[in-house]
């Protein structure tokens, strides 16, 4: 089974921003959880959520670890495209 | 609460009893984190391993507390931690031997360490006011040990038919013994149940089988009647012992011969 990445967001307190802290590998959501919490266990968190990448959607660039998601907008600030391609090419 | 109970509130047999639930509980522990330490660096994935690392830190830390506890009866929780012997040790007996795979690393994460959470609950759920108020933690940290187990379960049973096959042998290796030792069918154990202090086999069994039997079903494993091999009422498991080596390993006998009085 392929693995695919997922973003690891967290916060310290309750209240504070939610922060990237890193990413894992996982074949899917179940095991992202596991290996998040004990990959990222430096701090006693608050809160934890991760997000599969696949999920983000850059907003004001159409580069970076995200572009593979770039929505095609109206007025064509980004280019739609494919989504599994993207993670390949990050080599994730 | 007004029904919590300390060990010098029990008769001696009761007493022996409670004794011998927590030196399995903490016996099983300690040489569990140590069969996870041993895939730290040949897990499927680095997450995996890292996730290893963490279960077997959990697991001798629920072992330090386990320990602990036998000062309500007046031990020094140190000679139970250092200073027996291999056949005094009270572990699951199928963690006497190591891993043969990752199966059976997987199927161990399932059914040794959801029994041993299991257990626990019982122990919790019960009239022993130390057990109430520590154990609680422990179980908040096994969810994600449960977690990881059947999602290892179902990704192997999803896979090639090699890896479905060692799962089968890994629960025909884990499964009955271990259901033996979660549910024991001896006059010791009765005592617990009867004082209120554990649950009792038939509720532990349900409970495993409500727990794991689904998935078990799902990936064409079956959950079994227990089935001990030669049990040992003085230590509540099957008969034999870990080896030497990973019970030199449990006691920290390396490190202990640094330290300096």
């Amino acid at each position: 089974m392929r693995e695919s990445v997922f973003d690891v967001f967290a916060r310290k307190e309750r209240g504070e921003p939610l922060t990237h802290i890193g990413y894992v590998d996982a074949m899917d959501a179940e095991l992202a959880r596991v290996y998040a919490w004990t990959t990222y266990d430096e701090q006693n968190w608050f809160e934890m959520c991760i997000v599969p990448r696949t999920h983000i959607i850059p907003v004001n660039r159409n580069d970076g670890p995200f572009a593979g998601n770039a929505v095609t907008t109206p007025s064509g600030a980004a280019q739609h495209r494919d989504v599994g391609a993207s993670l390949e090419e990050e080599g994730a | 609460m007004s029904d919590a109970l300390r060990a010098d509130d029990l008769s001696a047999d009761v007493r022996a009893a409670l004794r011998r639930q927590i030196v399995t509980l903490a016996d099983s522990k300690r040489i569990l984190g140590l069969r996870y330490s041993d895939w730290l660096l040949g897990a499927p994935s680095i997450e995996t391993g890292i996730a290893a690392s963490s279960m077997a830190q959990d697991e001798w830390g629920h072992a330090r507390l386990l320990y602990a506890m036998l000062k309500d009866f007046g031990e020094d929780p140190s000679a139970a931690e250092h200073e027996r012997s291999r056949q005094e040790y009270a572990n699951v007996s199928v963690l006497d031997e190591s891993f043969s795979d990752w199966a059976g690393f997987v199927m161990a994460m399932t059914v040794v360490d959801g029994a041993l959470a299991l257990a626990l609950e019982g122990l919790a759920e019960g009239r022993y006011e130390p057990a109430r108020s520590r154990i609680p933690k422990m179980l908040g940290e096994e969810e994600f040990h449960r977690d990881m187990g059947l999602a290892w379960l179902r990704t192997l049973g999803g896979g090639a038919q090699e890896a479905r096959d060692r799962l089968r042998q890994a629960g025909d290796w884990a499964l009955p013994r271990t259901l033996a030792w979660l549910a024991p069918d001896d006059e010791r154990y009765g005592l617990l149940v009867d004082a209120g202090l554990a649950a009792s086999p038939e509720t532990l069994l349900g409970r495993f089988r409500d727990r794991y039997g689904p998935t078990m079903t799902s990936i064409d494993v079956e959950v079994p009647e227990p089935a001990a091999q030669g049990w040992d009422p003085a230590r509540g498991r099957s008969a034999g012992a870990p080896d030497e080596e990973v019970v030199s390993r449990a006691r920290g006998d390396l490190n202990r011969a640094l330290m300096v009085d």
